[in-house]
């Protein structure tokens, strides 16, 4: 669904992807793990169209978007949560959701609540919260809104920045339940995380990056058992 | 699509009405009183301050909307004042309504060229190239004598008329403006409350998670900041028909931090904050003026507002940013509904003793 093939992005003379190759698989949930630094955000972002590359191709469902405008990516079908969540903190958790379908300028009300009933659904908290403040939600729930946000504008394709940042261990564990779910009613989901235990238990395939290279790939399972990865990433 | 109902909207327009019905009825009852120490003529500054409301609200939204700043809105207002000025003193059979329009319409295409290199790249490099750009136009509205009659300026402007209605008195002139300026606001309104304006406010809360769910957020920048060059064009042409004659010293850099100045102490971000930020410093100079009467033995430099101007908005600009972040229209919320309170308290203080 989703072809990366040797990207390279800057920030001006800074090299912060060399050449960075992965695939995501329609309906897999694939994780990105490494250190600060590496890379994983950068990543991201030059998926969405929030940083442009200066080699590379980025090809999504046959299509080449690479360097197109974030508003079109979205519209295609790639949504972007954010590191560090981005929610809007002085409008309401509705309304947060409503920017999320941004892009579907013309969806008519119908499917609006169509939308805003499927993400209440998966974060039944929300529902209860749509009328306050974002700003005014415990971390856990921002996540959730911002993740909920980003489902807003039905992708294909969830690109998802650390939703464990932050959070406590038992709020992780929900969280990560809730894509797992996702994922089963057939999103594809491209994770960024730190927390490399939790994400390549949760997801199918997997990428170690390590100073804007790609330096291990494969099945989530295997890497779980690499050495390597045990020894610097699982301690 | 979802917009929202109850609070914002009903309380903007129900507000809208108030005030609306306020500036209807002012003029009747402001009339100068003769003898009166505080001799203001209210309608005059009324207008006044409905013509610097036009450029302020477009400012309004470029601060508290699209969060940028801009150093240089002197230059439109000046822009919009020439443009009017010269058509219609060239060609006397000029229609002065096209002049008006025609001086918005440069102010917003030469902001447009302005921005639209700038405002792509992240940061306040619009403060920058606008600080340029008032200077640039301050100079060429002295230096273009043969145009612009430098710094003697340009005489007898013709008053404003539309389809023969002719605009030549304080209260015709008042009612025109302020008509102008409600439409201006409803449209305003109606803009924060729509889709763009959703953007927006998105835009400012946090621009990575606006780009990430689509809102295009370059082309609004520059599109609120051409919006506002427009709006500060239109004041500039209705104040060039007001005074009738303008020289470069009324488009000074001291204007542009005039108009920020009224934004921050109005609300950054608040239609109707921005508003109370323009009433109470048109109104502020005239003010002072009679203080002399009051304090005697005041040396008369501390009454010549334009000698310290600048230091005074510049110190208001600080306070305002240091304790009233959110302007003056909120901190009187906040100091009527805390003053509700400890009168609550007080009474039943008083009820409990009895």
């Amino acid at each position: 669904m989703l072809r990366v093939e040797k990207l390279s992005t800057f920030y001006g003379n800074i090299q912060a992807l060399r050449d960075v190759t992965i695939r995501v698989r329609r309906g897999s949930i694939t994780t990105i793990i490494g250190a600060n630094g590496a890379g994983k955000t950068t990543l991201l972002r030059t998926i969405s169209g929030l940083n442009k590359a200066r080699h590379g191709l980025i090809i999504f469902e046959d299509q080449d978007i690479t360097n197109t405008p974030p508003n079109k990516i979205v519209k295609m079908g790639i949504s972007h949560a954010p590191q560090g969540r981005q929610v809007f903190g002085d409008m309401t958790v509705a309304e947060n959701l409503e920017l999320g379908r941004y892009s579907r300028r013309f969806a008519n009300r119908a499917e609006y609540k169509q939308d805003i009933e499927m993400v209440y659904e998966v974060f039944p908290i929300l529902a209860e919260r749509s009328g306050q403040l974002a700003g005014t939600l415990s971390g856990g729930e921002q996540q959730m809104l911002a993740v909920g946000r980003a489902l807003m504008s039905r992708p294909k394709l969830l690109l998802l920045d650390e939703p464990s940042m932050g959070l406590a261990p038992k709020v992780i564990q929900s969280i990560f339940k809730t894509l797992f779910r996702l994922h089963e009613q057939g999103l594809s989901i491209l994770l960024v995380e730190q927390d490399a235990k939790i994400a390549l238990e949760t997801a199918d395939y997997g990428y170690v990056m390590r100073t804007g290279k790609v330096a291990l790939g494969g099945d989530a399972g295997e890497l779980l058992e690499n050495e390597e990865v045990k020894k610097i990433y699982l301690g | 699509m979802a917009r929202r109902k109850g609070i914002v909207e009903t309380h903007s327009y129900r507000t809208f009405l108030i005030v609306a019905a306020f500036i209807f009825i002012l003029p009747i009852w402001a009339r100068p009183i003769p003898g009166e120490a505080l001799h203001m003529d209210i309608v005059n500054l009324m207008v006044l301050t409905g013509i610097y409301a036009c450029a302020v609200l477009g400012l309004n939204l470029l601060l508290g909307y699209a969060g940028q700043i801009s150093l240089g809105h002197a230059a439109f207002f000046g822009i919009g004042a020439y443009t009017t000025a010269i058509l219609c003193t060239r060609f006397t059979w000029f229609p002065t309504w096209l002049g008006v329009i025609l001086g918005a319409s440069l102010a917003g295409a030469i902001g447009w060229l302005v921005g639209k290199p700038v405002l792509r790249l992240k940061g306040n490099y619009l403060a920058m190239a606008t600080l340029g750009l008032g200077e640039i136009a301050f100079i060429l509205f002295s230096q273009l004598k043969g145009l612009t009659g430098g710094t003697v300026g340009m005489l007898n402007i013709p008053p404003l008329s539309i389809f023969g209605l002719k605009f030549d008195t304080d209260i015709k002139f008042y009612y025109l403006v302020w008509a102008i300026v409600l439409v201006i606001m409803l449209l305003t309104i109606n803009l924060v409350l729509s889709r763009v304006g959703r953007g927006l406010r998105a835009l400012h809360s946090s621009e990575v998670a606006a780009d990430a769910m689509g809102v295009n957020t370059g082309s609004y920048r520059v599109k609120v900041f051409v919006w506002s060059a427009v709006l500060a064009g239109l004041g500039g042409a209705l104040f060039a028909h007001f005074q009738l004659y303008i020289n470069p010293e009324s488009f000074t850099f001291a204007l542009s931090i005039l108009f920020v100045t009224m934004v921050v102490v109005g609300g950054m971000g608040d239609i109707w904050g921005g508003l109370v930020g323009v009433v109470a410093l048109t109104f502020l100079p005239s003010i002072i003026q009679v203080f002399p009467e009051w304090i005697p033995g005041i040396p008369e430099s501390l009454t010549n507002f334009s000698n310290y101007a600048l230091v005074l908005y510049g110190l208001l600009l600080i306070i305002f940013m240091i304790f009233l972040p959110k302007g003056l229209s909120y901190g009187m919320e906040r100091g009527v509904a805390a003053g509700r309170r400890s009168a609550k308290l007080l009474l039943d203080r008083i009820r409990a003793h009895d």
